[in-house]
């Protein structure tokens, strides 16, 4: 009897495991295919090359936003000096790929909001270059 | 014909609409027409930001849902780090 239950919670965890798998994969492929759709090609490029894609400013020409592939902070560079990290992340769990396209679209459409909403952590050597 | 994508956990819910048959008097297309619009009123309510995204063009925010748009990204509510 014993057996059996065990067998059978080792089925369940099998068949989670292969679902939460299936689901995540999913959402991830489905993430990468609105990334495609909001980027150009090379931006595309530049973003899976290097692990960042870098959004200039529509306010400010010496300043441009460099956003990571993953999950982290974006940091904020004004003449090729970083000026702050800045952290800003939805509500809801959603898939890597979608943070790219959320700041992306952020900063583009409506930088002043992107800004007074994202949480600024200003570096103490404020003078190093990172380009 | 219109989309709308709305990021969520599963990437993204897509719903699709066809302005000129709604215009036409289409019934189906008038019911994806509203149905499109009651779900992007609600998004709002929810807090999320809706983002006009069309080839060539500057990607703008929208207020209100546009009908003519091609492409409408919704982003949910996001907050500080």
């Amino acid at each position: 009897m014993d057996t059996l239950v065990y067998v059978a919670l080792a089925i369940m965890v099998c068949v989670s495991l292969v679902l939460f798998w299936w689901f995540n994969s999913r959402a991830e492929r489905r993430a990468r295919q609105l990334l495609r759709a909001v980027l150009t090609e090379e931006q595309y490029r530049h973003l899976f090359q290097r692990g960042y894609l870098d959004i200039p400013s529509p306010s400010d020409p010496q300043r441009f936003y460099r956003v990571p592939r993953a999950h982290g902070r974006v940091h904020l560079i004004e003449n090729e000096i970083l000026q702050a990290s800045l952290c800003l992340q939805p509500l809801d769990w959603v898939p890597e790929a979608d943070f790219v396209v959320i700041h992306k679209l952020m900063i583009e459409a409506d930088e002043q909001t992107y800004l007074l909403k994202a949480n600024r952590i200003v570096p103490v050597n404020a003078s190093r270059r990172i380009v | 014909m219109g989309m709308l994508r709305i990021i969520s956990r599963r990437g993204d819910d897509r719903r699709l609409w066809n302005d000129q048959d709604a215009l036409a008097g289409d019934a189906e297309a008038i019911a994806a027409l509203r149905e499109v619009e009651r779900i992007f009123a609600q998004e709002r309510a929810r807090g999320a930001t809706a983002f006009r995204v069309e080839a060539g063009k500057p990607v703008e925010r929208l207020g209100q849902f546009d009908p003519q748009a091609t492409q409408i990204i919704m982003v949910p509510r996001v907050v500080g780090g």
